[in-house]
């Protein structure tokens, strides 16, 4: 998968003045970026097989991948999956992204490492444990599986992302506001809703490429008519190996640079990897 | 005199820790008060148990007669300035200075008005629809400013509101602050750990130590009469001794008169025989540092401000070893209670 290597390459600018530093970080760029041009110019091809250079130039892949129906139905349900699951672990993250930051309770430490504690166990384990406790134990359904998984997988995202949002804002605006006349009910919807907006955005765009992308527990978890486009894709590559696999990786490809950069646009990606790296 | 609020009593403690001691302190409407003291004495706990931010463990608190002690902060009507200025980042500056307007439910034109009268009196008319973040450190505490005066508070509480500006912009602050509550005639509480921020502002001066009030008059009172020797040291005094009527006194450093050693000064004057131990010299004047014995016959070190030229003058040898009589005129002596 070619996805999540694209996010990172704006951190770039901060390796001036260093060029040691700055020549391993090149190199590392080209390591990533470069197969995945040949993944792109591979697309275009108008032969047969996955090749570089391409034969000539066409779209005809792209034509074959849009109208493969099992890439299709896939798609619609991955999409649908990382919606559901986005939207789950906002509304479990966010409220707990504000009651880690702005207040301080017993445990709290306790707390915030089972909120981020999906991000160290790893998600085979987490898959088996799903499958066994859910599918298995209680004859839940594929997606209903896949949805716990992927809200679990998620929540780390959400926390971390809205949570730093929230630290870049200044503690006392909350209480300056209560000074000025707003009860707390006022000072959650002009003040602190705003300030987390941006933090919002870019948890829930970041959460979505993640659930989108995500191999590990959508290969253990899927079923007979249920799997994911990462997880079809797979399996399309081990029976045969065309170009049409570089026109779908390509697709997906352009869609997460929009992604990323309307996440950029939103809040930057100091904000969102400070969040994760916190 | 009218008193704006009242604090009776009141204690805040934090586990087993007492911030707060049982303090009384009545603030007088339309002047400045200071809480000045120390870092952890509990002047920001006692200025947010006024605001409402936090609970007093014990005791009450009156503002304006009424009992306010549960009242949360957004019934007080008090105005708050922060140390970090807390604008609302995702604000412009007239909509950050509106906000307190707009939830009395001021009409829009009232509103703009009051707006731009706020920020011409702090002196940010032209940048009303700029965001906190395009604005200086200066600017920002303007607004915060303008944003705790807009709502016309009843008291404005102001936390260390200087302390984040360079040199030159305090002192000018100081100026605009104490010119604005004059010219408005609000009440206003400022904490400081700076006491010449509070001598220079102040109407009357609040000092605390460890949760306790230990002093509170007019800047001269303080300045002049310290009840106690900790009010002392902080207001600058250096030297501490024994007299044959104190057992404990103070003298400013510029008020020790330095003389040679037999000449006394007359009438009443304290004379203590003492050895210079070190000169410093620092232009306008000379730091004189002496050892000399007090009336109890203890050892105590002295510190003199004296004219470069009146080493001279008083016919002794400014340099270390040299035998000196430190004096004091009665009238700069100050007695201090223990
Ligand atoms: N929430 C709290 N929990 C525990 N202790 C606290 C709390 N708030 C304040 N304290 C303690 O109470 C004491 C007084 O604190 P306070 O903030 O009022 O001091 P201050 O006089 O404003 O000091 P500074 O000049 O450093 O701001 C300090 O020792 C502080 O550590
Ligand atoms: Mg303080």
């Amino acid at each position: 998968m070619s996805i999540r290597l694209a996010i990172p390459k704006p951190t770039m600018q901060k390796t001036g003045g260093r060029p040691v530093l700055g020549t391993l970080a090149v190199i590392g760029y080209v390591v990533m970026i470069v197969p995945i041009l040949f993944v792109v110019a591979a697309a275009f091809s108008g032969g047969d097989s996955l090749q570089f250079p391409p034969e000539n130039f066409s779209l005809k892949w792209f034509g074959a991948a849009v109208s493969y129906k099992p890439f299709m139905s896939a798609l619609a349900s991955s999409a649908q999956l990382a919606v559901l699951a986005t939207l789950l672990a906002l509304v479990i993250g966010v409220p707990a992204a504000l009651a880690l930051q702005r207040s301080n309770f017993a445990g709290k430490g306790w707390v915030q490492g089972l909120f981020l504690s999906p991000l160290i166990v790893p998600e085979l384990v987490v898959g088996l444990a799903l499958y066994q406790q859910l599918i298995a134990g209680l004859g839940t359904s594929t997606f209903t599986a896949l949805l716990v998984g992927h809200t679990a997988l998620l929540i780390p995202y959400a926390v971390r992302v809205t949570g730093a949002a929230l630290s870049l804002a200044d503690p006392f605006v909350e209480e300056a506001a209560r000074g000025l006349g707003a009860g707390p009910f006022k000072v959650f919807t002009s003040v602190t809703l705003p300030l987390l907006r941006p933090g919002i955005v870019s948890a829930a765009l970041l959460s979505f490429v993640t659930s989108f992308n995500n191999v590990p527990l959508s290969l253990l978890l899927q079923g007979r008519n249920f799997s994911t486009l990462p997880v079809s894709m797979l399996d399309y590559v081990q029976k045969s190996y065309d170009p049409m696999i570089a026109a779908m990786s390509t697709l997906i490809l352009a869609a997460t640079i929009v992604f990323a950069f309307i996440a950029e646009r939103a809040v930057g990606f100091a904000t969102i990897f400070g969040g994760i790296n916190k | 005199m009218t008193i704006a609020a009242q604090l009776r009593d009141v204690s805040q403690v934090f586990g087993d820790f007492t911030a707060v001691d049982g303090i009384n302190l009545d603030i007088e409407s339309s002047k400045l008060t200071t809480l000045l003291g120390p870092s952890g004495c509990g002047k920001t706990t006692t200025l947010r148990m006024l605001a409402g931010y936090a609970q007093p463990t014990s005791g009450s608190i009156l503002i304006n007669g009424k009992d306010a002690t549960r009242l949360p902060p957004e019934k007080r009507n008090l105005g708050m300035v922060f140390q970090s200025y807390a604008l609302f980042p995702h604000m412009t500056v007239a909509d950050n200075v509106g906000y307190g307007l707009k939830l009395r439910k001021v009409p829009a034109p009232e509103r703009r008005k009051r707006v731009a009268e706020a920020l011409d009196m702090v002196g940010l008319g032209h940048l009303a629809d700029r965001r906190p973040k395009a604005l200086s450190g200066g600017q920002q505490q303007r607004v915060a400013l303008a944003r705790a005066i807009a709502i016309r508070p009843d008291i404005l509480l102001l936390d260390e509101p200087l302390s984040n500006l360079d040199a030159r912009l305090r002192l000018q602050m100081r100026a605009e602050i104490r010119r604005i509550q004059q010219e408005t005639g609000l009440t206003v509480v400022l904490v400081t750990h700076d006491q010449e921020e509070a001598l220079e502002m102040s109407d009357v001066m609040v000092l605390m130590r460890s949760g306790h009030i230990m002093q509170q008059g007019t800047p001269q009172d303080v300045f002049e009469r310290p009840a106690n020797r900790f009010v002392a040291e902080f207001m600058g005094y250096e030297n501490f001794f024994a007299t044959s009527e104190h057992p404990q006194a103070t003298v400013r450093p510029e008020n020790l008169q330095l003389l040679e050693r037999g000449a006394t000064l007359n009438s009443g004057a304290h004379n203590l025989p003492a050895v210079i131990t070190q000169i410093a010299y620092r232009g306008v004047d000379v730091m004189v540092r002496a050892t000399a014995t007090d009336a109890s016959g203890t050892a105590v070190d002295l510190l003199a401000a004296v004219r470069a030229d009146s080493g001279l003058a008083s016919g002794i040898r400014l340099e270390p070893g040299s035998e000196i009589t430190a004096a004091i005129r009665p009238a700069d002596l100050v007695p201090l209670a223990n």
